[in-house]
C-alpha cells in the first residue's frame, strides 16, 4: 500500500533505512546532540545500548511490578485471614485458624500472578496504548524492511526542529540506504488511547455477557441434567416416601417392638399434670447463657402462637385460635414442672413440643417465660 | 601456543603489609580469647569453635564450588576474579587444625559419642554403625582429603596456565569440575549431617545437606564479592572491571538468598505441618526462651535484609551497597550456623557473652592472615586464562 | 572436532552466520507451505490418541470412576501420577525461557519459544488430571474461593488448594510470558504476509507492534521482570506439587527433601521431552543451523546434572530412612526396592540414574540417535518415579489388613494415552501456526547483528 502524498499537513515524518547497525549508533548520537525530541529507532530486535544512547528514561515497569506484587501479597493475606479465621473458621489438622506458614504458598502465587499479569497489562494499555493499534508506519515499505533486515531511524514531522530537506540531507550524510517519506490520513489514524472507545467497551461487555450466561446456564441448568445429576438420583428413600419393598407401603419404618433407641427419654408423668407440677424441678439457673438459649428457642417455637412476649398475640392471622396469655394469674402461679408438662404433652389445641426441644431447652424456655412474666408484672422492688 | 592478542596488561602489586598486621592482631587477640574461653568453659568454647569450623568450611568449599560452576557453565564475567575464589578456597587447608580441638572435646558436643548413653537408647543403637567415633573420623579424613585434592587440582592447573597460556588446561579444569560436582554434593552433605545434624542425634531431615549447601554458597559468594570489589577498587586487578561485572555478583547473592529462603522454608513448613514429634522437637528447641526471638531474627537477617538491599536493579551494580550486602550475608551465615549449633549447648536461651565475640574475632583474623599468605606469591588475576579477555569485555 | 575448543572466542549460538532475512525465511517457512503427508500422518496419530483418551474419559464420567484400577488403599493412582508427570514436563520450558535468560545463557534463544509452548501445553494437560481424578470435574468451580450458597470457603491450609493456585498461576504467567515473546514475531509475520485474512489476524494479535526502540526499551524490562517472576514461580509450582505428598505423615511421602527433589526431577524430565521433540522438529523443518547440535549437547549436560540430583535425592531418602531409626520409614523404602513394586522401582532407577550416566561421554552427548533414546528412557523413568512414589506408599499403608496391589485398567491406560495425544496434538498444531523459534531473539544473537559501541 503506497499512500504517500506530498502534502505536508499529512506528512507523518521521514525515515531512513540502514543495513549496518553501527551506522545507527552514529545517527542516534547526532540526533541526541541536535536535540530532536520526536524521533525513534526501529529494529526487528532490541539493539544493545541504543536506548541508553537515545537517553530514554529508566523504564518504570519495575516499580509497577513491585507495587502490584505487594498488592497481590496483601490481597492474599486478607483473603486467607478473613476466610479462614474470621468468616468461617475451621480447625484443620490441629492448626491455629491463622496458620501463616500454610498460607505462604497462596500468598506467593497471588503475588506473582498479580505482578506479572498486571505489569503486562499496564505495559500494553498505558505504554503501548492498546487497543489502539493503528499507526501511520503500518503497511509501509519502511516498516516492512525494518521487519526483515534493515534498521530504521525515523523523525516525526511534529518535531520542532523538523525541516524536510534538512532531515533528508542529514540522513544522506550518514549514508542511509534509503530515505522514505511517510504520510497518513488524519481521519483514519489517531494517536489517542482507545480504551474507552465504544467498540472496545462493547467488546468487553459482550465477553462479560457470554461468560456470565455460560456460567449461569452451567451452574443452574446443565448440572441438573444427566449424567451430572447422579448425586440427585440415588437408590434411597427420602422422608415420607412410599416403598414397594415393605408390605405396608411405608418408606419410614417404626422401631421394632421392644427396642429402645439411644437417648430415648421416658416421661413418667404421662396424663398426670398435677403430679408433674409437684415433682418436677427446674434444674437450670437463670444465668445469662440459659436465658439466651430460652429466648432463642421461645422465639423460634413458641412465639408464632404465643406472641413475642407471650401475650397470646399470635402471628398466624387466625389460622389457629389464639392461645391464652402466659401472663394470666393461673400460669403465673403454675410451678415450672406444670409448664414443663404442657410443653411435653400439649394442651387443648397445642400439640406436644417434646420432639422440637431437648430437655435442657425446655427448661431454658421456662426460665425465659418466667422472666417475661416478671418483666410484664414487675413489682416495686424490681424497679429499684 | 601463546596467542598475542590474549595477553593483557597486568602488573602484580603486593597486598599492603597493613592488612597482614591487622589480621595478625585480630588473630592474636582472638587466639588469646579462645584459649581463655577454653580454660573457663571448654564445652561452650567447643560449640563456638564448631560454628567457626563449619563457617570456614562453608567459605572454602563454597569457593571451590564457585570455581567449578564457572568452568562448567563457561561463564566469562567471573574469570578476572577467579583467583580470589582460588585463594579463599585455600581456607579448607586450615580445617584439620581446627578439627583437632573439636574432636578432642567430642564428648561435650556429640551425645552419640557416649557409648554408655547409646547402649540405653534404642534409636542411637540402630545408628551406631554410622554414628561412632572411628567412622566419624574416617569420614572427616576422606572428606578433607578429597577437598584438598580438588583444591590442589583447581589451583595448580590454573596457576600453570599463568605461565603456559595453554588452552587445554582450561579443558582439564572443566573435566576436574565435572568430577568435583558429585563429589562436592556427597561430601558436603555428609559433612553437614556429621557435624551439624548429629548434634541432635535423634533428629533427621533429608534436606539438611541442601540447606547447608545453600548457606555455604551464599557465604562463599559474600567473601568473593567483598574481596573482589575491594581488590578492584584499590587497583590490584586489571582495568576494565566495573558495574557490569558487579551486577552478576549482586544477582547471584540475590538469587541464592532466595534459594536459601526457599530451602529453609520448605524444611520448616513440612516439619511444622506434619507435626511429628520426632522431627518437631528440633524447631521447638529453637522456640524456647530467647531462642524464639533469635529464630524469628533469622528470617530478617538471612532473608529480608539482603533481599531488600539487593532488590533494585541499580543496587546490584553499586559497589558500596554490594560490599555491605556481601559482609551482611557472611554475618548471616554465621548467625545461621550459630542458630543450628548453639541450642544443643544451651536449651533455654541464647548464650551470649564475651566468648561468643572472641571466636569471630579469631576467625576473621585467621582468614585475613590466610588470605594474605596465599595471595602473596600468585597473580591476583588468572592472566593465562583464554577467557580472560572476554571476561574483561563482558557486557550485560 | 571439539577436543580443541578455542575458549577465547565466544561460541556462536547460530551456525553458519545466516543473514537476517534468511532467519525470517527459515522460521516462517513452515507457516507458509502446505503440510507434507508426514505432518498429516503425525497429526492423525496424535489426534487418534487424543480421541481414545476422550472416549475413555467419557466412559469414566458416564459410568463413574469404578472403571479405573483405583482401590482401597490406593486411592491416588494414575491420574495423580499423570498430573505430576505433566506438570514436570512443563518445567523445562520455564527453566529455559526464564532461568537461563537470567543467567544470560545465549544458547537458549533457539529453543526458548518451543520450550515455552511446551510448558503451556504440558500444564494444560496436567491441569486436566486433578479434575479427572475427582471423578466429577463439573464441580471444579468449588475449588476457587468464590462466594457460594454454602457460605463455605476453600481450605487454604490444604495443599490441594495451593495446587489450584499454583497451577493456574503458572499457566497464566507462562502464557503471558510466551505471548509477550510472540508479539514482535507476529508483527514480522504481519509485515511479511500477502494474504488479507492472515494479515488481519496477525495485525490483531501483534497489537500494533512496530519495532520501535522506545518500545523495545520497555519490552526488555518486562521480559526481565517476567523472567524474574517466572523463576521463583517455576520452583514454587513443583514444590507445591511435592507438598501434596510431603505435608502428609505417610512414610515415603513425608520427607523434607521433596521440594528441591521434585523440582530437579521436573526439569530433568522436561528437558528430555523438549530434547526429543526438538530433534524431530529441527530435522523436518531444516532448522539444524538454529537449533544446533551444541544446544542439544548442552541440554544433555543439564539432563546429566539434574539426573544426578535426582539420584542424590534417592540416595538421601534411603540413607535417612535408615538413619532415622524409624521402622516405618525403613520398611517403606525396602519395600520400594524389593517389594511387590520392585519392578517399577528398578525401571525408575535405571532410566533416571544409570542410563543418563552415558552422557558423561561426549560421543553420546552429540549422537542424535543415542540422545533421543536416552531422552525417551528418562521420560519413562520419570513417569515411573511418580508411580513409585504414589502407588508403593499407598499400597502398603499403616494397616496391613488393607494392603492391596494396584493394577491400572485399560481405561486408565487409555486416559494416559489420551494425555500424550492432547499434548502432541497441541504441539503439532503449534509448529505450523506460530514461529517455533523466536525470530527476534535469534536475530539478536547472530554474529554482526549488534552495533559495536566505543
Amino acid at each position: 500500500m503506497d499512500n504517500q502524498m506530498n502534502t505536508s499537513e499529512n506528512l507523518y515524518g521521514v525515515g531512513a533505512l540502514f543495513k549496518d547497525p553501527n551506522k545507527i549508533v552514529k545517527v542516534v548520537e547526532k540526533l541526541v546532540e541536535l536535540g530532536y525530541k520526536h524521533w525513534d529507532v526501529h529494529s526487528s530486535y532490541p539493539l544493545h545500548g541504543i536506548p541508553k544512547r537515545m537517553r530514554l528514561k529508566w523504564s518504570p515497569l519495575g516499580y509497577v511490578a513491585l507495587i502490584l506484587g505487594l498488592t497481590g501479597t496483601l490481597t492474599g493475606l486478607f483473603l486467607t485471614w478473613w476466610t479462614m479465621s474470621v468468616d468461617y473458621p475451621l480447625t484443620i489438622g490441629g492448626k491455629p485458624w491463622f496458620s501463616f506458614p500454610a498460607f505462604v504458598p497462596v500468598l506467593f502465587e497471588l503475588t506473582v500472578l498479580l505482578a506479572s499479569v498486571g505489569t503486562a497489562i499496564v505495559m500494553l494499555f498505558i505504554i503501548f496504548k492498546f487497543p489502539n493499534n493503528q499507526h501511520p508506519l503500518h503497511d509501509t515499505e519502511y516498516i516492512n524492511k525494518v521487519s526483515v533486515d534493515h534498521f530504521g531511524v525515523f523523525i516525526e514531522a511534529k518535531d520542532e526542529l523538523f525541516e524536510l530537506e534538512k532531515v533528508k540531507s542529514l540522513f544522506n550524510d550518514f549514508g542511509a540506504d534509503e530515505i522514505i517519506e511517510i504520510a497518513y490520513d488524519r481521519n483514519e489514524v489517531t494517536f489517542k488511547p482507545k480504551v474507552f472507545d465504544v467498540k472496545f467497551i462493547s467488546f468487553l461487555v459482550v465477553i462479560a455477557i457470554i461468560t456470565s450466561s455460560v456460567a449461569y446456564l452451567f451452574n443452574n441448568k446443565i448440572l441438573y441434567l444427566p449424567p451430572f445429576d447422579f448425586m440427585l438420583k440415588q437408590f434411597r428413600l427420602g422422608p415420607q416416601e412410599s416403598s414397594t419393598f415393605f408390605a405396608d407401603g411405608f418408606g419410614m419404618r417404626k422401631p421394632p417392638a421392644g427396642t429402645v433407641a439411644r437417648n430415648q427419654e421416658f416421661y413418667p408423668f404421662k396424663n398426670k399434670p398435677d403430679e408433674a407440677g409437684m415433682k418436677l424441678v427446674n434444674p437450670l439457673l437463670a444465668t445469662q447463657e440459659n436465658l439466651e438459649l430460652g429466648r432463642n428457642k421461645f422465639n423460634t417455637f413458641c412465639s408464632p402462637c404465643h406472641g413475642w412476649r407471650g401475650e397470646g398475640d399470635s402471628r398466624l392471622n387466625g389460622q389457629f385460635p389464639n392461645p391464652p396469655s402466659l401472663h394470666s394469674e393461673k400460669v403465673r402461679n403454675w410451678t415450672d414442672g406444670r409448664i414443663y408438662h404442657v410443653i411435653m404433652e400439649g394442651q387443648n389445641v397445642m400439640p406436644s413440643y417434646a420432639s422440637q426441644l431437648t430437655e435442657k431447652e425446655r427448661w431454658a424456655v421456662i426460665l425465659y417465660i418466667r422472666s417475661l412474666q416478671r418483666a410484664l408484672n414487675a413489682k416495686q422492688e424490681d424497679i429499684q | 601456543m601463546i596467542q598475542e592478542n590474549l595477553v593483557i596488561n597486568y602488573q602484580r602489586k603486593p597486598l599492603p603489609e597493613k592488612l597482614f598486621k591487622l589480621g595478625l592482631l585480630l588473630l592474636v587477640v582472638g587466639f588469646v580469647g579462645v584459649v581463655l574461653a577454653y580454660i573457663t568453659n571448654s564445652a561452650r568454647a567447643s560449640f563456638n569453635l564448631l560454628v567457626v569450623f563449619t563457617w570456614i568450611a562453608s567459605i572454602g568449599v563454597g569457593s571451590m564450588f564457585f570455581i567449578g560452576i564457572e568452568y562448567l557453565t563457561g561463564a566469562v564475567w567471573s574469570v578476572p576474579f577467579r583467583r580470589v575464589a582460588e585463594i579463599t578456597a585455600s581456607f579448607v587447608l586450615v580445617l584439620p587444625i581446627l578439627a583437632i580441638p573439636i574432636l578432642s572435646s567430642i564428648h561435650s558436643l556429640y551425645h552419640w559419642s557416649h557409648t554408655e548413653a547409646v547402649q540405653v537408647d534404642q534409636i542411637l543403637k540402630n545408628k551406631s554403625a554410622y554414628l561412632n567415633q572411628t567412622f566419624f573420623i574416617v569420614r572427616l579424613f576422606i572428606t578433607l582429603l578429597l577437598w584438598f585434592l580438588f583444591y590442589y587440582l583447581f589451583t595448580s592447573i590454573s596457576r600453570k596456565q599463568d605461565k603456559s597460556f595453554d588452552q587445554s588446561l582450561t579443558k582439564k579444569n572443566t573435566i576436574v569440575s565435572a568430577v568435583f560436582m558429585p563429589v562436592f554434593a556427597v561430601t558436603l552433605t555428609f559433612f553437614a549431617i556429621d557435624w551439624l545434624m548429629s548434634l541432635e542425634p535423634h533428629w533427621y531431615s533429608t534436606i539438611f545437606g541442601v540447606y547447608y549447601f545453600a548457606g555455604s554458597f551464599l557465604a562463599a559468594l559474600g567473601v568473593f564479592t567483598f574481596v573482589s570489589i575491594s581488590l578492584n577498587e584499590n587497583g590490584f586487578l586489571v582495568d576494565g572491571l566495573g558495574s557490569e561485572h558487579y551486577y552478576s555478583m549482586g544477582a547471584l547473592i540475590f538469587a541464592f538468598t532466595n534459594f536459601w529462603a526457599y530451602i529453609a522454608f520448605s524444611q520448616f513448613m513440612l516439619i511444622w505441618y506434619a507435626n511429628l514429634p520426632e522431627e518437631t522437637f528440633w524447631f521447638i528447641n529453637r522456640g524456647v526462651g530467647s531462642w524464639l526471638y533469635f529464630s524469628i531474627g533469622i528470617i530478617f537477617v538471612k532473608f529480608i535484609v539482603p533481599y531488600i538491599l539487593l532488590l533494585p536493579q541499580p543496587a546490584k551494580m553499586d559497589p558500596l551497597r554490594l560490599k555491605i550486602a556481601a559482609l551482611w550475608v557472611l554475618f548471616a551465615h554465621y548467625y545461621d550456623l550459630f542458630w543450628v549449633v548453639m541450642p544443643t549447648y544451651s536449651k533455654g536461651g541464647v548464650p551470649f557473652g564475651w566468648m561468643e565475640l572472641v571466636f569471630p574475632v579469631f576467625t576473621v583474623g585467621l582468614l585475613i592472615v590466610l588470605f594474605y599468605i596465599f595471595a602473596k606469591n600468585v597473580n591476583l588475576v588468572p592472566i593465562g586464562d583464554p577467557k580472560l579477555k572476554r571476561g574483561l569485555e563482558f557486557h550485560l | 572436532m571439539s577436543s580443541n575448543i578455542d575458549y577465547s572466542i565466544e561460541p556462536e549460538v547460530v551456525e553458519g552466520q545466516p543473514k537476517l532475512n534468511q532467519i525470517n525465511e527459515a522460521i516462517a517457512k513452515p507457516l507458509e507451505t502446505r503440510p507434507s503427508w508426514k505432518y498429516l500422518v503425525a497429526l492423525g496419530i496424535s489426534s487418534t490418541m487424543l480421541l481414545i483418551g476422550a472416549v475413555c474419559l467419557g466412559f469414566s464420567f458416564y459410568y463413574g470412576i469404578g472403571l479405573w484400577g483405583n482401590n482401597q488403599p490406593v486411592g491416588w493412582a494414575i491420574p495423580i501420577v499423570n498430573f505430576v508427570f505433566w506438570v514436570g514436563i512443563g518445567h523445562a520450558g520455564t527453566l529455559i525461557s526464564a532461568i537461563l535468560f537470567l543467567f544470560r545463557q545465549r544458547w537458549r534463544t533457539g529453543i526458548s519459544r518451543f520450550a515455552e509452548a511446551m510448558t503451556i501445553f504440558a500444564v494444560i494437560t496436567a491441569g486436566l488430571f486433578p479434575l479427572i481424578h475427582t471423578g466429577r470435574p463439573w464441580l471444579a468451580g468449588y475449588l476457587f474461593p468464590l462466594p457460594n450458597q454454602h457460605r463455605l470457603w476453600v481450605n487454604f491450609t490444604s495443599p490441594l488448594i495451593w495446587d489450584v493456585f499454583a497451577v493456574s498461576t503458572y499457566l497464566t504467567v507462562s502464557f503471558v510470558f510466551w505471548y509477550i515473546g510472540l508479539i514482535p514475531d507476529l508483527a514480522m509475520l504481519r509485515d511479511r504476509t500477502k494474504s488479507k485474512i492472515k494479515k488481519t489476524i496477525y495485525s490483531i494479535f501483534s497489537l500494533g507492534w512496530r519495532h520501535s526502540n522506545r518500545h523495545w526499551h520497555h519490552y526488555e524490562m518486562i521480559y526481565l521482570i517476567l523472567a524474574g517472576f517466572a523463576t521463583p514461580l517455576v520452583l514454587s509450582v513443583h514444590t507445591i506439587v511435592s507438598f501434596d505428598f510431603a505435608v502428609s505423615i505417610l512414610p515415603g511421602w513425608h520427607t523434607t527433601i521433596f521440594p528441591p527433589y521434585f523440582v530437579a526431577g521436573a526439569v530433568f524430565s522436561g528437558f528430555a521431552m523438549v530434547q526429543n521433540v526438538l530433534i524431530v522438529v529441527r530435522k523436518i523443518f531444516n532448522l539444524e543451523h538454529i537449533i544446533t547440535l551444541d544446544t542439544l549437547e548442552k541440554m544433555n549436560k543439564v539432563m546429566l546434572a539434574t539426573g544426578m540430583m535426582v539420584g542424590y535425592a534417592y540416595g538421601m531418602e534411603f540413607f535417612i530412612a535408615w538413619y532415622s531409626g524409624n521402622p516405618l520409614e525403613s520398611f517403606v523404602f525396602l519395600n520400594r526396592a524389593f517389594g511387590n513394586y520392585a519392578w517399577a522401582y528398578w525401571i525408575m532407577v535405571s532410566c533416571n540414574v544409570i542410563f543418563t550416566q552415558l552422557f558423561w561421554f561426549k560421543k553420546i552427548r552429540r549422537n542424535i540417535v543415542a540422545m533421543f533414546i536416552i531422552g525417551v528412557l528418562v521420560n519413562v523413568g520419570m513417569w515411573f518415579e511418580r508411580f513409585v512414589i504414589v502407588v508403593t506408599t499407598l499400597s502398603r499403608d499403616f494397616l496391613p489388613s488393607s494392603w492391596d496391589y494396584y493394577k491400572p485398567t485399560l481405561v486408565d491406560i487409555g486416559i494416559l494415552l489420551g494425555s500424550f495425544g492432547l499434548f502432541f496434538t497441541l504441539v503439532i498444531l503449534f509448529i505450523r501456526s506460530l514461529p517455533v523459534v523466536s525470530i527476534s531473539e535469534v536475530k539478536a544473537v547472530v554474529k554482526g547483528s549488534q552495533p559495536v559501541h566505543h
